[in-house]
């Protein structure tokens, strides 16, 4: 059962479109492993289309536009094509599993969509693996592999950080999170997340690099950049 | 054919009751372009959602030429896709809203030349010509017939598989996928062949 939901506003954008590409992947991933944000997003869908499209809300502009729309060509264009049916429609072969480490995992189908974009995976401390996922724009998305027993150090974001359980459980000071589960936290937030028993795939968007905020681990701070290869 | 244009509707007098904001009426347009490209029936929401795909679309890009290529491009869809609209999966308003919201996202990533941009097929399959549950009462016979196979193809090992979607999926040559893969050219012959007869075996063996 998944705990953890983007919030309306999050889910909200990723149907208007308007989230950046690395948080459209991560809150599509979240749809995809959730039945009740499936409902909500395709409630979304159905306001915004009717405020959109229905005959009562017809915006302002309408008229504006009305008045220089002249689609009688653009119709007669459309309509002299054929509509021909692609035949290219064996998506279902897409491969829709990550092998890491000798393990097998599934994909949800946001991802297996994107997977072409996943790059190379890359140590990063103890048992702790990344790969980025390249999609463009700003910010950074990355999986990011706990073995199980794996202790993330003490550390804030100068922004935003989304993280997402693709697969697994890991736990941090205020709860535990599993497959589904989205978080979202803000640049205040301090957290230690960790792996206990079993191991955790996750997918992460940053918007800023991570300040490790203990002891040692301080020194890691220049090792952060390895998050924003 | 019938020659009816956005205009001719437009004068229509408003007294008939079954407007394509009514969505058992907009879903049996879709079902008439779709089943004999019905040009009656596109019209009808042509009319009816062209003006309003472009207010939307001049509120997104304050552009008219990007506004109008908006409302071509989502019509063109309707017009080629409408195959693909599910009525047991919400409305055709919204079915078309997606398509607007998707090419939206697509002209707003094309003007910044970027590589490796997510392209909006990705985030949102709405146009995906698949099925991708099983107990879709749409699915036609030879698309069942895909889903097996690919069902099957999963069986295979896996350095049979992938010669196979190189060569039957991504449509590459025997020659390009030995290039590809760093293999000989035999060996991609020899996988190919055993990967057939192995695929021959299983769907027999499911008669």
């Amino acid at each position: 059962m998944i705990k953890f939901h983007p919030n309306e506003e999050h889910l909200f954008h990723y149907v208007t479109g308007d989230l950046s590409p690395a948080m459209l992947m991560m809150v599509g991933t979240h749809v995809d492993m959730c039945p009740h944000c499936q409902t909500q997003v395709r409630d979304m869908e159905n306001t915004v289309a009717n405020k959109l499209f229905g005959q009562e809300q017809a915006p302002k502009e309408l008229f504006a536009a009305n008045d220089s729309f002249n689609g009688d060509a653009m119709l007669q264009q459309i309509m002299s094509q054929t509509p021909a049916r692609d035949e290219s429609r064996i998506t279902g072969l897409l491969a829709d599993e990550l092998v890491l480490e000798g393990k097998r995992f599934k994909l949800p189908a946001t991802l297996a969509r994107s997977q072409h974009r996943i790059g190379e995976w890359h140590k990063l401390i103890g048992q702790m693996w990344r790969a980025p996922v390249q999609i463009g724009g700003e910010d950074v998305l990355t999986f990011i592999y706990m073995d199980k027993g794996t202790r993330v150090p003490e550390h804030t974001h100068k922004g935003r950080e989304a993280t997402l359980v693709v697969n697994g459980v890991f736990n941090d000071e205020t709860a535990e999170y599993r497959d589904g589960d989205f978080v979202f936290l803000d640049g205040s937030v301090k957290h230690t997340p960790e792996t206990r028993d079993e191991d955790c795939l996750t997918l992460a968007a940053l918007d800023a690099p991570m300040q490790f905020t203990s002891g040692l681990s301080r020194l890691l701070n220049p090792f952060s950049s390895l998050f924003f290869k | 054919m019938q020659t009816v244009t956005a205009t001719q509707l437009k004068r229509k007098p408003m007294t008939s009751s079954a407007q394509p904001d009514d969505p058992d009426h907009a879903a049996a347009l879709l079902a008439l372009v779709a089943t004999e490209q019905s040009r009656q029936a596109f019209s009808e929401l042509f009319s009816y959602f062209a003006p309003r795909l472009k207010a939307y679309a001049t509120r997104q890009f304050g552009n008219e030429q990007t506004a109008m290529d908006l409302v071509q491009e989502t019509m063109t869809n309707v017009w080629n896709k409408a195959h693909l609209f599910k009525p047991d999966r919400g409305s055709a308003s919204t079915w078309i809203f997606t398509i607007a919201r998707n090419i939206r996202f697509d002209f707003l990533r094309k003007n910044k030349h970027r590589q490796h941009d997510l392209s909006a097929d990705e985030l949102w399959p709405v146009l995906a010509e698949q099925n991708d549950s099983l107990d879709d009462d749409y699915a036609l016979d030879d698309d069942l017939l895909m889903q097996q196979l690919a069902g099957y193809c999963e069986l295979l090992p896996k350095a049979q598989r992938i010669v196979i979607e190189l060569i039957y999926v991504e449509g590459k040559s025997q020659q390009e996928v030995a290039d590809a893969l760093g293999i000989p050219l035999g060996t991609v012959k020899s996988r190919t062949r055993l990967a057939l007869q192995k695929l021959r075996e299983l769907i027999h063996s499911d008669d």
